[in-house]
């Protein structure tokens, strides 16, 4: 895939076409096609009609920016004043927040067009979407595997070409692990470089909204029209943010390679990365191989700390401000009990216990304090190792998507495919996924960039090389 | 007493800022149910709390007016606990760094009270219970408090409530709170444990919550302190546990024990960073406080010579004292202006709330021109009282009522000369008196009230006249 | 460490309000041991002191970038309450007869 955003922008520009006609375009195409892949959950056609409109009003005015007119979605846990926003959960089921996401706000500002809520993992936990209250949604490579999660509806919009782009959350890599198994970008930037207001919170101190695109350009242009300090998010870096350029030029890049990302690969994938980095080598790159040993505490250290941050997030969910509530019970505790029994998902339900354990009087100190030792331990050592080097290329997951229905199974193999993601959650660091070729069975393999804080513009500028390269090329076969 | 008690306060004042802790909503006392509300205060699924910084300030200006020591790196911590006034069930509070630590409130018998922790935190919405029907209201929800954790220096409820009014004074001079305790902007949990006397260990202490008035929090502590000496005289032991005083009854009954008592589960908020408060600020935020209570108390006596009580009774109210001084700084005698305050001042603003106010609608200046005519011996302390509290009724200024049919007979020379001819114009009256009739003169000051239109001041007049009398 | 109790795993429950019947619970419970053993990775790795958690990456805000003491416009009633049906502004849990 590459980039479309410039090329749609160009067209209406030059009015080829109006945003009212393109909006149509990509309408229709969800009409055909949404039923299949399941990727929207909240369609919103009126709502992006009347975005449209106002966006050929500022084409037509001069006002125009990149974003202006393009149809894009948001993921289900990022709010839209009087818009559905569930997060994929029967607690919130009918749930239409009274206020936009920064987010959102700044998109609308440039004339954005929303066609609606994409499907997700019930409140983003999970990693195939499968716990969405809707159903899964499917790869559009192959519809008999899973789209990837949490924003598993997201990438699959992007890759079936049902949204130019989407807006996702990543906690412990749902915008990057959908992206590699659906074949898209799938960019999440610095914790703290785009505001979380207005995204209903998972783990807030690892949540960070990213962004699903076809290519590299694209993801740079959507960060840069949402990044940035908000008044109602004192996480978000009140920092001067310069504009991202990606530059394709790789020359003097000196690229880390982490053995700790490569046990226990599949053979193909591990194959396809090793390929790529000898691409990057051959045009200038230098490789260097560097150490992370306490990557071999990620997952608990991931699992504890997000699991206590939403067990803590989740409390709110008591039936009487927003939200399903339950029908029969008696006195106000009954009827929270309930409600959360009865509105929350097995696997939500699941990590508030593990959180309420970790956190609980007598193993605080077990878990949730040493964790937080741990973490402090692993950003140590990222920040020692981005003193060596750029970034680091590793692959985004162990494997390729698989089957629908098998991540249901086996809860702990199921976090573990999440062991190459978490670590730029746990750190804080940006980080991108592009794809890198296909497996066997034709599924797309996905290359993860990572970078030291805030220095996106060395992700993204090593991503678009990867795609100007080849490296991404899944259909040419290049590699 | 077998028993020492030892008996500890934590004080929640409400922060008198513009907007709420985390939003920028007003916490306007009042107003329609839910209308002081935004996404913000109400909880809803993805808002995020921004630190209000007159909050913050206010705190670190409450720890330093009561000797504090600053955190000035500081963070705060989620308490969680699901109730329906909690709209995101869990309160941000601090737990290990609170703003300040370290400071001491002194008694007038010279003890000191020790304050442990002065921390921010946001306040509850209010619930209404009614026929099994719940109602809730959040325009309460989000508004700061700070929470003044005492040391367990206290050993009798009338050092607590005395400690509780300073407290209320101190803050209410700091400008941080108004500190009113019948609208719920101050209010006190109270720690009380009972232990052998001169055993220096601290009992199993029980805990009294949400005390709204300090009588009732003297009497709580009254009774709960019979309460515990009874069950130990028995044998028994005190079960750690959190009560709850009945105003109408004047009892304490059991809310909860250890064995419920909640798990808060802290941990730091990772919504807000770490807070740092560098030392300019805290410097800047010390050479502001104005000064305290006791300090303008002890100047009052020291330095203006005013008595003991009156100064006391002045330097409750802030508002007035800088009144007061703004009146001396116009030239008003400390003496009649004090006299004045205390005498005519407060009978009008006869209310606590009017007083603290202290919202008058007659300038210091023009009260010093009042003033300066007494001290001047141009009117007499009557006339000045009723012209005052005329002033005070019409907003009018001092002319309007000192005119000329009030002023005294002027110069003494005049008085002198009326004198001399009431002497002339009663020779009989003159001969009585001098022959020893005292009750003679009487006729003169007739002579003399008459002349002066009533307005001679007559402790002068007698003066004058001993004196042409005797000659 | 093993699993936890009966009687803990009741207490978890009531802390985070949820409730489970029989069969849920004996499968959440076990499920519940599988993850406690993979956290118990961290458990294990950090010997001794937590006290001094030191924040090596993370920011800090100074006290001038603070929020402003300034009131914004509220959200109308209306609009505060509109996921609900309040009663006189108030959110409400009306009294139900099971």
């Amino acid at each position: 895939m590459k980039s479309v955003i410039g090329e749609l922008s160009a067209l209406l520009k030059s009015r080829k076409i109006s945003s009212v006609e393109l909006t149509k375009k990509y309408i229709s195409e969800i009409e055909k096609k949404n039923g299949n892949l399941n990727a929207y959950v909240h369609l919103t056609f009126d709502e992006a009609l009347k975005n449209a409109e106002n966006a050929d009003k500022l084409i037509k005015e001069g006002k125009g920016t990149p974003l202006t007119g393009i149809p894009m979605t948001l993921k289900d846990n990022i709010c839209t004043d009087g818009i559905l926003t569930t997060c994929c959960s029967k607690i919130l089921e009918g749930h239409r927040p009274c206020y936009d996401a920064t987010v959102w706000k700044r998109l609308k500002q440039c004339g954005a067009v929303l066609l609606g809520k994409t499907n997700m993992d019930e409140f983003a936990m999970g990693s195939a979407s499968e716990t969405s209250c809707y159903g899964a949604p499917k790869n559009p490579v192959d519809v008999m595997r899973v789209a990837g999660g949490s924003s598993g509806g997201g990438a699959a919009a992007v890759k079936a070409g049902l949204a130019a782009y989407a807006l996702g959350s990543d906690t412990g890599g749902s915008v990057r692990q959908p992206a590699a198994f659906c074949g898209t970008v799938g960019f999440k930037p610095t914790y703290g470089a785009i505001s979380r207001y207005g995204l209903i919170a998972y783990a807030s101190s690892f949540d960070q909204i990213g962004i699903l695109s076809a290519g590299v350009e694209d993801a740079a242009e959507i960060y840069n029209a949402v990044c940035g300090a908000d008044e109602y998010d004192m996480t978000c870096c009140p920092r001067n943010m310069p504009e991202i350029k990606p530059e394709v030029d790789v020359k003097g890049l000196k690229i880390g390679i982490a053995e700790e990302f490569y046990k226990g690969l599949d053979s193909e994938i591990r194959a396809a990365v090793d390929r790529a980095v000898a691409v990057y080598e051959k045009a200038g790159a230098e490789i260097m191989l560097v150490k992370l040993p306490s990557l071999e505490y990620v997952l608990p250290v991931y699992y504890i700390l997000a699991c206590a941050e939403a067990s803590s997030n989740l409390g709110r969910y008591d039936g009487i401000r927003y939200g399903s509530r339950a029908e029969n019970y008696s006195g106000v505790d009954e009827m929270i009990t309930i409600t959360r029994s009865q509105g929350f998902g097995k696997e939500v339900q699941k990590r508030i216990m593990l959180g309420t354990y970790v956190l609980s009087g007598g193993y605080s100190d077990a878990y949730y304090k040493k964790a937080r030792v741990l973490r402090e331990h692993i950003k140590a050592e990222f920040n020692s190792v981005f003193g060596l080097c750029d970034v680091l290329l590793a692959p985004t997951v162990p494997q390729t998507a698989f089957p629908l229905g098998y991540s249901g199974g086996n809860p702990i193999e199921t976090y573990l495919s999440d062991i190459c993601t978490v670590p730029a959650n746990i750190a804080g660091l940006p980080a991108v996924s592009v794809p890198c070729g296909v497996d066997g069975k034709g599924l797309p393999i996905g290359l993860q960039i990572i970078g030291d804080r805030f220095n996106e513009s060395a992700v993204l500028s090593a991503a678009l090389f990867a795609e100007k390269s080849g490296i991404c090329d899944i259909d040419g076969g290049v590699l | 007493m077998k028993y020492e008690m030892n008996c500890g306060l934590e004080t929640h004042v409400e922060l008198a800022t513009e907007t709420k802790i985390f939003c920028s909503c007003t916490t306007r006392f009042g107003g329609a149910p839910n209308t002081h509300c935004c996404p913000i205060c109400t909880g809803q699924p993805g808002v995020l709390p921004f630190l209000n910084k007159k909050a913050t300030e206010f705190a670190v200006r409450a720890g330093l007016a009561v000797g504090c020591k600053v955190n000035t790196v500081t963070h705060m911590d989620r308490k969680n606990y699901c109730y329906p006034d909690l709209p995101k069930a869990y309160q941000i509070s601090q737990l290990d760094k609170p703003l300040s630590y370290g400071g001491f409130i002194e008694l007038d018998s010279g003890k000191k009270i020790g304050i442990t922790r002065i921390h921010i935190e946001e306040d509850a919405g209010k619930l209404v219970h009614e026929r099994g029907n719940t109602f809730v209201d959040y325009n309460r929800g989000g508004v700061p408090l700070i929470e003044i954790v005492s040391e367990p220096d206290i050993s009798s409820a009338a050092e607590a409530r005395e400690y509780a009014e300073k407290l209320q004074l101190i803050m209410r001079y700091i400008g941080v709170s108004d500190c009113k305790m019948q609208e719920g902007s101050m209010r006190c949990d109270v720690n009380v444990s009972l232990c052998p006397a001169g055993s220096g260990k601290l009992g199993v202490r029980t805990e009294i919550k949400n005390m709204n008035s300090l009588s009732f929090m003297e009497k709580a502590i009254e009774y709960e302190c019979e309460r515990q000496a009874e069950i130990l005289d028995e044998g028994g032991v005190i079960e750690q546990a959190t009560l709850r005083f009945d105003e109408h009854t004047g009892e304490t009954y059991v809310m909860r024990t250890k064995e419920d008592a909640q798990d808060y589960r802290y941990f730091p908020e990772p919504d807000i960073l770490t807070v740092i408060i560098p030392e300019e600020t805290v410097e800047r935020i010390k050479s502001e406080l104005p000064e305290l209570p006791f300090d303008k108390m002890r100047r009052y006596t020291d330095e203006l010579g005013i008595n003991a009580k009156n100064a006391r009774l002045m330097c409750r109210y802030k508002n007035l004292c800088l009144w007061f001084e703004s009146a001396l700084s116009y030239g008003a005698s400390v003496k009649h202006s004090v006299n004045l305050i205390t005498g005519v001042i407060f009978s009008f603003l006869s209310t606590e709330e009017n007083k603290e106010k202290f919202d008058l609608n007659l300038t210091a200046a023009e009260f010093a021109k009042l003033v300066k005519y007494l001290d001047e011996g141009k009117i007499t302390v009557s006339v000045a009282q009723s012209a005052l509290l005329q002033m005070l009724q019409s907003g009018k200024c001092v002319n309007e009522f000192i005119t000329e049919d009030v002023l005294l007979g002027t110069s003494d020379g005049e008085l002198e000369k009326i004198c001399q001819d009431a002497i002339a114009a009663n020779p009989q009256a003159v001969a009585d008196y001098v022959g020893g009739k005292e009750k003679a003169i009487f006729a003169l000051y007739g002579f003399i009230k008459r002349a002066t239109q009533g307005k001679a001041d007559m402790n002068k007049v007698n003066n004058i006249l001993s004196e042409l009398l005797n000659k | 460490m093993m699993g936890i109790s009966e009687k803990e795993f009741a207490m978890l429950a009531r802390l985070a309000r949820l409730e489970f019947d029989g069969e849920r619970k004996q499968e959440f419970m076990s499920e519940f041991e599988e993850i406690i053993n993979f956290a118990n990775a961290v458990n294990n790795a950090v010997a001794g002191d937590t006290e001094s958690i030191k924040d090596t990456g993370g920011d800090n805000v100074m006290f001038e970038e603070l929020r402003e003491d300034t009131v914004k416009e509220s959200l109308p009633n209306e609009k505060i309450t509109s996921g609900v049906t309040p009663v006189n502004g108030y959110f409400t849990v009306k009294r139900v007869v099971k």
